[in-house]
């Protein structure tokens, strides 16, 4: 059985494939996502972790938890994926679930304009805030609607290129780009060195217990 | 064989929710069996109360105690309204309702969130689309009445539940006036402060009444505001079953906030083994999330509310454990 040192971090360990022939480095990662309301988040999340989509998703109230996992090369990475809820006065607890966070997606809509600033604000914040090397993607969802849309693609690229975010456009209703994030985050976080433990952890008592993954890879 | 083809229940409930996947027919109506009897007694005794106290604006030893059994659905709207104060409040401004509707415009950005969360408001319950225009009055009604509170998401739920009970709009805006400045002040306010504070409060309920489950929990990782903010800011409304919730309800209108915090209690105790149970923090949120808010503990409405009240539970206790919280919140 495969474990994974849960150190608030990532670490490496090894993961017995189910034939045994070869072994598999593995790494959890704590992810958060943010943004405006209703640009999407849960839709994604859901989308990644359920293949799912639902056209009236409820409102997130509070945040919530799930996980995924996926292989890159031969490295099964675990996401522990923390879905915050997007209103404004629901700001207050955001810093609970991306403290120690070693990924954010931060998520606009890009039929909104004012989505598109407050991921801006979001950014600002994370820069500030959270873990210096936090791998930070920026997410233009609802992309299935492309044809009526006011923030640009251009305009959103140059923006994740000046301050050295990841940038996608996605859909949640097609699937377009959603595993490809999510894939691209994996591979932009160290894998090997369990280098990337900066920024604590969110469990209360941070201790460290091993427990078993998934093994994805066949 | 599907479930619902061999049991006499339909899967929509008498609220017009749809009954989930997993629903478990079986369990049930053996539940059923019994509580349709309890239900049909109850109601008579009720039909007595109400001839003998019509107004009911005392709640005494014994309405407490017949309100902790049930208020039966047709009688809620109108129980409500008396127990809580809400029909007081409304007599002392009949034509607020309505001067709110009144309005010439309505802020745009209330406006709009309101409007966003119609949809995923209830998207399951086949009666609700003919009720979207209504919640939209009283949820734009209420946040030009309280511009502190504005739309707070989870408002949608209370209100479009207290709206397929009463099937009236103006009840719906009293009594969700009365939740959110009365039973639980400051939860739905921009700041949510007293929100942080009660859960701060609710994880120490859990240290003191439940040490080794607060450990586990604490052990996987999963903070309290996950598993619980929903329960506090919605009071269970689209967490838990309908009929649970309105039971909750009955006593929340009668007795206050107190019973928000025995709910919450109640769910750690009943599903104590459960929760021990889960090994990592996924299968932990996914039990809070998904399982236990639907299994045949909480569905037993009658035995929840019993659980929910052997639990000891004093005023003073959380009123000492909030002055403590302020200074130290979740």
């Amino acid at each position: 059985m495969a474990t994974t040192p849960r150190s608030g971090g990532a670490g490496s360990g090894t993961a017995q494939r189910p034939n045994g022939t070869s072994q598999n480095k593995s790494c959890q990662f704590k992810l958060v996502l943010l943004g405006e309301s209703a640009v999407g988040k849960s839709s994604l999340v859901l989308r990644f972790v359920k293949g799912q989509f639902h056209e009236y998703q409820e409102s997130t109230i509070g945040a919530a938890f799930l996980t995924q996992t996926i292989c890159i090369e031969d490295t099964v990475v675990k996401f522990e994926i923390w879905d915050t809820a997007g209103q404004e006065r629901y700001h207050s607890l955001a810093p609970m679930y991306y403290r120690g966070a070693q990924a954010a997606i931060v998520v606009y809509d890009i039929q909104n304009q004012d989505s598109f600033q407050r991921a801006k604000t979001w950014v600002k914040e994370l820069h500030k805030q959270a873990s210096p090397n936090i791998v930070i993607a920026l997410a233009g969802n609802k992309a299935d609607l492309s044809n009526i849309r006011v923030v640009e693609f251009d305009e959103a690229k140059q923006y994740a290129e000046e301050n050295g975010l990841l940038f996608m456009e996605t859909s949640a209703k097609t699937g377009m780009n959603v595993n490809d994030i999510f894939l691209a985050i994996a591979k932009k976080l160290p894998k090997n060195d369990g280098a990337n433990n900066q920024g604590g952890s969110i469990r209360p008592n941070g201790n460290e217990t091993n427990r078993p993954t998934n093994n994805c890879c066949k | 064989m599907d479930a619902t083809t061999s049991s006499k229940f339909s899967d929509v409930d008498e609220y017009g929710f749809k009954r989930g996947q997993n629903f478990d027919y079986n369990n049930y109506s053996k539940f059923m069996d019994g509580y349709l009897k309890t239900l049909t007694r109850r109601r008579m005794k009720w039909e007595a109360i109400l001839q003998q106290n019509p107004d009911l604006s005392q709640v005494d030893a014994k309405l407490k105690r017949y309100i902790r059994k049930g208020i039966p659905g047709p009688y809620r709207p109108d129980v409500w309204m008396k127990i809580s104060g809400a029909a007081a409040e409304q007599k002392r401004a009949p034509n607020l309702y309505r001067s709110l509707l009144n309005t010439e415009t309505f802020d745009k950005e209330i406006s709009d969130s309101i409007s966003i969360d119609l949809p995923r408001t209830f998207p399951d319950n086949i009666h609700f689309d003919t009720k979207k225009q209504r919640l939209y009055n009283i949820l734009i009604a209420y946040a030009h009445h309280n511009r502190d509170v504005g739309y707070c998401q989870g408002l949608n739920y209370i209100a479009g539940l207290l709206l397929i009970v009463t099937e009236d709009e103006e009840k719906s805006f009293w009594l969700l006036k009365h939740i959110v400045e009365n039973i639980v002040p400051q939860y739905h306010s921009h700041n949510m402060a007293n929100l942080l504070r009660d859960l701060a409060v609710f994880r120490e309920l859990v240290i003191r009444r439940f040490p080794a489950v607060n450990r586990h929990v604490d052990n996987l990782g999963l903070p309290y505001p996950v598993i619980a903010s929903k329960w506090f800011i919605c009071i269970f409304a689209e967490v838990l079953p309908v009929e649970t919730v309105l039971r909750i309800w009955d006593c929340v209108f009668a007795e206050g906030y107190k019973i928000v915090f025995r709910a919450a209690l109640a769910m750690f105790v009943t599903h104590k083994t459960s929760i021990l149970a889960c090994d990592d923090i996924a299968a932990l949120a996914t039990h809070f999330r998904d399982i236990m808010i639907q299994d045949s503990i909480v569905t037993d409405c009658h035995g929840f509310i019993e659980s929910m009240f052997a639990l000891r539970l004093k005023r003073s206790e959380l009123e000492s454990l909030r002055k403590v919280a302020v200074l130290n919140p979740a």
